[in-house]
């Protein structure tokens, strides 16, 4: 039955629905039109002759960009079940020409035309529903779109009868429903390509769109030439350009361009290249294969029961086949024996899948992919299919440059380079990378192009982005690390600001701890890079405050285990203190650390760092430390607690104990004295306590032990004119006049 | 029923529900499996509710995923063995005795899993006298459950299958993958009728008692039943039991409202989950495993206590003591924990002081 010249056919889609593309296909080959109108910017048509490419393979996206802000981007991916794909497809099949229809590009990334038309133009179908076969689904009863699809469309209709009920259904859901002004004005765009195709045609046209728009593109529904035109007046122009990109599976998940997402690809596109009498088994064997290529039990035999019970509940259910829910329920329930983490596994392989598109060499790049190439030249970084190590002088434009660019692709998720050893140099002037291109890489590019067009301002959303959704102030802080070497200003503006914002609502003195020594860092690594650290100054203080302020009630009754992150906190901001060197704030510190060594209930083996660090900053006299650890070590107390103690009082270098006899004396002296079988309960701690020196101090402090008390008794007194020398040596090299 | 035969302390489920079991195999066209006493469907319907096309409202037997009870009905059908996971007091051995009375008609096909559990009770014994008198016969075998329901084509179900020690339990391989147990004594087999599965129910909380082998394992379909998913749909549950054991223990007490039952869930799954249900305050968890099947005893010995000791409405002294007995578990270790979650949750909430009161006195 071929359609009659003039005649209009209008498939409104559900985008990536491999039922819709079924239908499509077939709705063509019925009517078999002379020209096929999609959905889409009309500077599409441009890409339309690379479709039947062999080296165009699916799921790619169609790009259109600005050159000049290449971030005004927007894709419209396609899989092999999209049915826009079987649409352009069929019509370079049988030699269709084809025209997109849509709001020209040119005016939709103009700049003017965000702020005229709001900002949800964003988002090209922000307005309208993203889906409304779905909700045309919810309403029904059904969980899956396409269940609902395959089930009320194609079982009962034929399928120009069903897009006409489609039509209709859509046309009710439209009543009444004030739509915005872009959406009104891309349908005007559809309808003005449309009026053209159709008044040059000498046969029937047919039409694939968001079924959202159907009922407006079918003649019926037009509106008058002038009012289309007076909705498209006065627009402004930008010049863009466009190219295909190839896509992933993971991605065709997340809504762009065509708006609606789909959340399984991987069964979509197993249910479009699948006869549907082998639907279930395949899908079983898929999931089996899956299964055992991550080590996991899943035998042939349970893949038969598992597509065996996936068609005995899609009757249970009344369903004339098996859907993904029949599938996943019977593969949790033979496969992964009723486990949900297997199930992740099927879900991330074979739900949705790791296809990746591609597109011939000679298809124009993505503006990414262009920015990166032209940075790198400008960095003059080459790419070099071997690991090379590089080391970058930072002092130097050259050098720093690569840096940056290293340190911004490292952000992105393109790892070009990989930190390495700079080659002995302790400075913070050198940095050594390892780099190697390989072909994997042009796709995590791509990959990237989502975030943004240009290197720094992809970085620079990514980098905002992780932010949000970090789970503590210290991955932010880690980011922060990251991104200041990176040089993107507006991204860790950003996250200073998060710190802060962070730093002041949580209640968690723990992780403000230990987000101290990072930060204390990174101001200190302002100078090198060029970066203003006076922002990042004012938080940390108010972060070292908090500190101050709550330390007290973190330390109180901990377990051991808590008890030791907290002491390695207090060890992180101590260092972040002394970094500083900021008299008030270190006498703040000093006595905040002064009242919890005086504290009761805190944990043995803080009380002791407490009081170690207030000695090394001679807040606390010798003497009074070894008061204060012959009252720890004091039979009273308990051995595990005295040990505990110990154990946060050694911590450090082992100078302390080489220096002062009399606390090697006291140490010594608890030690030996311990009861022997407590002392085996002790014995693993003291090893720790003890072995974190290193072996030459461990020897001198065994040798001092041996016979070191007597050696020391008998101890030369100095012997000025044999030291002459030296100490003329040392006071030229600090500069003292001697 | 006649004076000489006193009414059982508790009902078989397909006594219990005959009517409904009738109603639903009246109104069934759909086709039945083999030995089925109704079809898929009706018993979906049976054990999830529903209103029958002549009116007859079914109550629901479970209230929980739809999805699982499909899956587990689905599973029979393939004759495929089910394994009912969970931990204690989710409902598996409910399911599975209502499963088996809706399918085969009889919930009393049962090998009760124990360490001690003997082959003889997955494949046959012996009666020795006849044995010894008469030498290897028919007559001197004593079939076990599993044999008889094989012989019926019925379901036989196996209680605490991971009890069973693992060489016992193996004896279902070859009956779940052949269909048929071999009798070398008489030379000769017992061929299950179609119709014939085993529901096996086990505990996940009990790590390691007798973790089934690979190949045992391979034989189930396994469906793990969760907690309720919602303080409502436990509501319901424990409303339900309640209200359904009450009346077998003929206690005269009523539940006025729904709000002592919320109260108890609600602690139980406060505790449970180890913060409050609004997330506002982290608690600490007490290693008893409060599950629905406890928090419906709690409420029962409450009616209880309001029924004989009380004015006929359960209040929160009548919940107290129960309340304390199914968290302390661990005299010392919980007592704090109950403690503490009084005086940090229950003391500030609204509306419940007089549970504090109750619970602060027995404490």
């Amino acid at each position: 039955m071929a359609g009659t010249s003039g005649e209009v056919v209008v498939c409104g889609v559900r985008h990536h629905g491999p039922g819709s593309a079924r239908s499509v296909v077939t709705v063509l080959e019925a009517v078999q039109p002379v020209h096929v109108v999609v959905e889409g910017p009309p500077e599409l048509d441009g890409l339309v002759g690379w479709v039947d490419d062999p080296d165009l393979v699916p799921p790619v996206a169609a790009l259109v960009y600005r050159p000049d802000r290449p971030a005004r981007a927007s894709f419209y991916p396609m899989a092999s079940f999209s049915p826009e794909w079987q649409a352009l497809r069929w019509a370079r099949a049988n030699d269709v020409p084809v025209s997109f229809a849509d709001l020209p590009a040119v005016n939709a990334l103009a700049d003017a035309y965000r702020s005229e038309a709001g900002p949800q133009a964003e988002d090209d179908t922000a307005a309208a529903p993203l889906d409304p076969i779905r909700l045309l689904a919810i309403t029904a009863g059904y969980d899956d779109p396409e269940r609902w699809w395959e089930d009320a469309v194609e079982h009962r209709h034929t399928a120009a009868e069903g897009f006409a009920a489609i039509r209709e259904a859509i046309a009710a859901m439209r009543e009444g429903h004030g739509d915005d002004d872009h959406t009104l004005r891309r349908e005007a765009a559809m309808r003005r390509v449309l009026r053209a195709v159709v008044r040059e045609a000498d046969g029937p046209v047919a039409v694939v769109c968001g079924a959202y728009h159907a009922p407006v593109l079918h003649p019926d529904g037009w509106p008058t030439i002038a009012a289309d035109t007076q909705a498209l007046k006065g627009l402004r122009r930008q010049k863009v350009a466009v190219t295909w990109t190839p896509w992933t599976a993971g991605r065709l998940a997340r809504g762009s361009g065509y708006g609606a997402g789909v959340s399984s690809p991987g069964w979509y596109a197993h249910c479009h290249a699948t006869p549907d009498d082998e639907r279930t088994q395949r899908w079983m064997v898929a999931v089996a294969r899956a299964l055992r290529a991550a080590d996991l039990p899943a035998p042939t035999a349970s893949a038969i029961e598992a597509a065996r019970l996936a068609d005995t509940l899609a009757a249970l259910r009344g369903r004339p086949q098996a859907g993904l829910a029949e599938c996943t329920d019977a593969a949790l329930a033979v496969l992964c024996g009723g486990r949900p983490e297997p199930l992740q596994v099927i879900h991330d392989e074979v739900v949705v899948g790791h296809h990746l598109g591609a597109v011939p060499s000679a298809v124009p790049q993505v503006p990414l992919a262009k920015d990166l190439e032209a940075a790198a030249r400008s960095a003059r970084l080459q790419r070099s299919a071997e690991a090379k190590v590089i080391v970058c002088d930072l002092r130097t434009p050259a050098g720093l440059a690569k840096s940056v660019l290293l340190h911004r692709l490292d952000l992105l998720g393109v790892a070009w380079g990989r930190p390495a050893d700079a080659g002995g140099t302790i400075g913070t002037f050198k940095e050594g990378w390892t780099v190697q291109w390989v072909p994997e890489l042009a796709v995590q590019v791509i990959e990237a192009s989502t975030w943004g067009a240009t290197v720094e301002q992809a970085a620079t959303a990514r980098v905002a982005d992780v932010a949000v959704s970090a789970e503590r102030l210290v991955d932010v802080v880690r980011l922060l690390e990251r991104g200041l070497p990176a040089d993107l200003p507006v991204a860790t503006g950003a996250l200073v600001g998060e710190v802060d914002r962070r730093a002041a609502t949580s209640h968690d003195t723990r992780s403000l701890m230990a987000a101290c020594e990072p930060l204390a860092q990174l101001c200190r690594y302002g100078d090198v890079r060029a970066f203003d650290t006076s922002r990042l100054r004012e938080v940390l203080d108010r972060i070292i405050r908090r500190v101050a302020a709550g330390l007290r009630v973190a330390v109180a009754g901990l377990d051991e285990e808590t008890a030791a992150s907290v002491r390695t906190g207090i060890d992180g901001t101590a260092a972040a203190v002394r970094l500083l060197d900021d008299p008030a704030l270190t006498g703040l510190w000093l006595d905040a650390l002064g009242r919890l060594a005086d504290a009761p209930l805190v944990p043995p083996t803080i009380t002791g760092r407490v009081v170690r660090l207030l000695l090394d900053q001679g807040r606390v006299e010798v003497e009074e430390a070894g008061r204060r650890l012959s009252r720890a070590l004091s039979p009273a107390a308990p051995a595990q607690d005295s040990a505990a103690w110990v154990d946060g009082f050694l911590e450090g270098d082992a100078t302390l104990l080489l220096l002062d006899r009399a606390l090697l004396e006291m140490v010594d002296g608890w030690v030996a004295g311990v009861d022997g079988a407590v002392f085996e309960d002790l014995l693993p701690l003291l090893r720790r306590t003890f072995s974190r020196w290193s072996a030459a101090e461990r020897g001198q402090l065994g040798q001092r032990l041996r016979h070191g008390h007597r050696a020391d008794r008998t101890e030369r007194p100095w012997d000025p004119v044999a030291a002459g020398p030296a100490v003329a040596h040392v006071r030229a090299l600090l500069g003292v006049p001697g | 029923m006649s004076a000489a035969t006193p009414a059982p302390q508790r009902a078989h489920a397909e006594d219990a529900d005959a009517a409904e079991l009738d109603a639903l195999a009246a109104a069934d066209d759909r086709p039945r499996p083999p030995s089925w006493r109704l079809s898929p469907w009706a018993v979906a319907t049976y054990i999830l509710g529903g209103t029958l096309p002549d009116g007859t409202e079914v109550v629901p037997k479970y209230i929980g995923r739809r999805r699982l009870v499909e899956v587990a009905i689905a599973t029979l059908a393939t004759d495929r063995a089910l394994l009912l996971l969970g931990v204690p007091g989710t409902a598996k051995t409910w399911l599975s005795e209502h499963l088996a009375a809706a399918i085969s008609g009889t919930s009393t096909r049962i090998v009760q899993g124990t360490a001690g559990t003997p082959e003889e009770a997955i494949r046959y014994g012996w009666n020795y006298a006849s044995l010894l008198a008469h030498g290897p016969s028919a007559d001197a075998m004593v079939p076990s459950p599993v044999m008889r329901a094989m012989q019926e084509g019925s379901i036989c179900r196996v209680e605490e299958l991971t009890r069973i020690p693992a060489d016992v339990q193996d004896a279902l391989i070859t009956i779940l993958s052949e269909k048929a147990m071999p009798v070398p004594e008489l030379d000769t087999e017992v061929q299950a009728v179609a119709g014939f599965s085993v529901i096996a129910t086990a505990n996940d909380r009990d790590k390691g008692v007798n973790d089934l082998s690979a190949a045992l394992r391979r034989r189930f379909n396994t469906v793990v039943l969760p907690l309720p998913d919602s303080v409502e749909e436990e509501v319901d549950i424990v409303a339900a039991r309640v209200a359904s054991l009450g009346a077998s223990l003929a206690l005269p007490a009523e539940l006025e409202a729904r709000s002592e039952i919320r109260r108890v869930v609600t602690i139980f799954r406060e505790l449970r989950e180890g913060q409050t249900l609004d997330g506002r305050a982290s608690v600490k968890q007490p290693s008893s495993t409060l599950s629905t099947a406890e928090a419906i005893s709690v409420m029962t010995g409450g009616l209880s206590l309001a029924a004989h000791f009380g004015d006929g409405r359960v209040s929160a002294a009548d919940v107290a003591g129960g309340l304390r007995g199914a968290v302390v578990k661990d005299p010392v270790a919980d007592g704090v924990v109950w403690t503490e979650y009084l005086d940090t949750v229950v003391r500030d909430r609204e509306g419940w002081a007089d549970l504090y009161t109750a619970c602060r006195e027995l404490s």
